[in-house]
This record gives structure tokens, sequence and C-alpha cells, in this order.
């Protein structure tokens, strides 16, 4: 049992942020959430209730000190801005040592740039609607689905979310699930499936069930549930 | 910042691309500016791309927002290989921590107090000669 919640610093509370730290909130996570305009912030505040909402710049260093990041488990920066998300989450791993940090991207392109800067997950909504769109793949989050024509069997790509998948092994999660994982990359690279999994590794794997029932039955792998 | 120093370096006969969100900006260039003008966002790859970000040997940016400045820099060394890149962050914080990550920094906020520290210390004279040394270090340190 972990001794303390997971603390996750939201960075940013417009709509993303907003719905992120409130499910974040359900989910029994500590969460602080950092805005920089005083009037959104207090229209949130009340409407959050539990979370402590701050008011200052998720970029700048004094007062990301003053949140107590250095206890932080997660910053997620999720602004309408790639270059603050970015720049909040390199200060966060570099002067605060947080050991996840995610950002929201809002030009796909800088999915690669941001991994290659640091940044642990970088998620992009444009690229997963747009994945949706272009290849017909019913996508849940970070959830791909490519059914195997004529049978009930597919093959599914899931990003390991921020949760307590991480540090297992692959395998073990085959185990649980009873599916057979094909493949677990990272970096764009093939591991052994022996490897410790990290926060945004992807594993693919065959399941012989339905997709909606993999999603519903996949708690372990697909909820970021608390530690 | 950005357009004195594009007229300064074109002047001296380098090939300058100038990239700015805002097309007001190009006015402060002059009619006769000979370098390229690229409409857009440092921060955007593809607009580098098309300042000829592949074949630069500098890139300076001088945005007046600190975390552009900090992500174009990062683009122009990580994607395109730029081998001199130099960013002006605002915050003094945030410009030792990318300094400390290897960017070439400036910070005008520390540069600025430190000259008015030895004005306040030794008088006019040694607040020239201090901004000097900072104008030719600036001029030859170049990254």
């Amino acid at each position: 049992m972990p001794d303390r919640l997971t603390y996750v610093i939201v960075v940013g509370a417009g709509k993303v942020g907003f719905y992120l730290s409130r499910h974040l909130l359900e989910a029994g996570y500590e969460v602080a959430l950092i805005e920089k305009d005083p009037a959104r912030a207090s229209l949130v505040a009340a409407q959050l209730g539990s979370c402590s909402v701050l008011v200052g710049d998720g970029d700048e260093t004094a007062f990301l000190a003053t949140s107590g990041i250095e206890r932080a488990d997660v910053v997620a920066a999720v602004t309408g801005d790639d270059e603050d998300n970015l720049v909040a989450c390199q200060l966060a791993k570099r002067q605060f040592r947080v050991p996840r940090t995610v950002a929201r991207v809002n030009n796909p392109r800088n999915v690669q740039l941001f991994h290659q800067l640091g940044v642990d997950v970088a998620v992009s909504a444009t690229e997963l609607i747009l994945g949706v769109i272009e290849t017909g793949l019913a996508g849940h989050g970070d959830f791909l689905h490519m059914p195997i024509s004529g049978s009930e069997s597919s093959v599914v790509r899931v990003t390991v979310p921020v949760g307590p998948a991480v540090g297992r092994q692959a395998g073990e999660i085959a185990e649980l699930s009873q599916e057979r994982i094909l493949l677990l990359v990272r970096d764009g690279r093939e591991l052994p499936l022996d490897t410790p999994l990290q926060a945004g590794d992807q594993i693919v794997m065959f399941t012989q069930r339905p997709a909606a029932d993999f999603m519903l039955e996949e708690p372990v792998l697909l909820s970021p549930a608390a530690r | 910042m950005g357009s004195t120093l594009a007229k300064d370096l074109a002047r001296d006969g380098h090939d300058v691309a100038v990239v700015d969100v805002s097309r007001g900006a190009f006015d402060r260039l002059g009619k006769d500016f000979p370098g390229k003008l690229v409409l857009g966002s440092g921060i955007d790859q593809e607009v580098l791309e098309q300042a000829g970000a592949a074949n630069a040997d500098c890139f300076i940016s001088v945005t007046n927002g600190d975390n552009r400045n900090i992500m174009s820099a990062q683009v122009a060394r990580e994607i395109f290989n730029i081998p001199r890149v130099m960013t002006r962050i605002y915050d003094p914080i945030r410009e030792r921590v990318y300094r400390e990550m290897g960017l070439y920094t400036y910070c005008p906020t520390v540069v600025g107090a430190a000259i008015a520290r030895t004005f306040f210390d030794s008088g006019p004279e040694e607040a020239d000669r201090a901004r000097h040394s900072v104008a030719a270090s600036g001029a030859s340190g170049g990254a």
C-alpha cells in the first residue's frame, strides 16, 4: 500500500486541464492545478473544490517551487501552447527531478521532438484523432485496435500509461490479461519482453476478445490508477 | 532586437532569414532588406525549414517569449543540427537551467542588473566599460 497519494501537478486550467484534474481527483490522486489567468483559476477552483488551484506560471521556477513540485510524482503540462508545455516539463525534470512528465502537444510534429528533448510522454490529440479518421481504426485514448477481418481477433497497440503497469514486465501483463504480447517498443526500438515497462512504452498484442471487452477488462494496463 | 541584428548581419554580407509571426515586424527591416522574410512561428519545424534552417550556420532566437525562444533554439539544435545556437531568456532562473543544458543563452535582466550595479558602485565610466565589454564579448562570443 502506498503511504501517500500520488501527487500530480497539472499545468494549464483550460478544458483539458480542468477535466483531467477532475478525473484525477475522482480517481483518488492528490492534484494541484496551475493556471496563469486569475479569473479562470478562481472559476475552476470553485468547480473543483478539493483541488488546490494555484495562480501563476507553470514555467516560472520560483513559483513552481511553492507548489511542492519537488515531491510531485507526475507533472502534466496541458496548455494550448506547445512551447509552454515543453518548458514546464523540462523544468520539472531538470530542476525538480520530477520522475514523470507528460505534455499535451498541439502540433503533431512535436511529439517526436518532445521525446527527444526529455519529455516522458507527449500526447497529441490531433494525432490521435487523425489516426482514427485516416486508418478507420477504433481508437480509445492511446489505444489502437486493428481488427483481423473474418474473426473476433485483433491486434491491439497500447501505450503504457503512468500507473501500476510501470515497472512490471510485459510478460506479467500478458499473463494477467491472457493476451499474447507480440512486441514491446520504446523510442522506436524493439525490446525484450522481460524489460520492466516505462510509461510511454508501446505494447502490441494479439487478442481473441472483442475490442470493447478488451478495453473494459484491461484496467491494469489501461487505467492510470493510483499506485 | 531581432531587426537591428538582422540588418547589421545583412549589411556585413551575411545571408540572413528573419522569421516572425507578424507581418508588421518586417516593416522594421526597411524596404531594402536583402534577406529572406518568413511569416510563421519559430517553434514550427516547417517554418524553420522554409527559412533554410537545414543549411544554416547560426540560429538566434530573440522573440519576446522566453519559452518560444527556448523551444525554437532546441528545434534548431536538435532537429536541424545548426552548429551555433543562441537564445535570449529574460527569466534569470530559466536562463541558468538552459545554460546548464548546453544552450548559449543571454539574459538581458542579468546583464542589465550587472551594468546598473557597476554604475551604482563605480559610476558612469566603469558602467560604460562594463557595457562595452558585454557588447564586445557578445559580438565575438557568438556561441
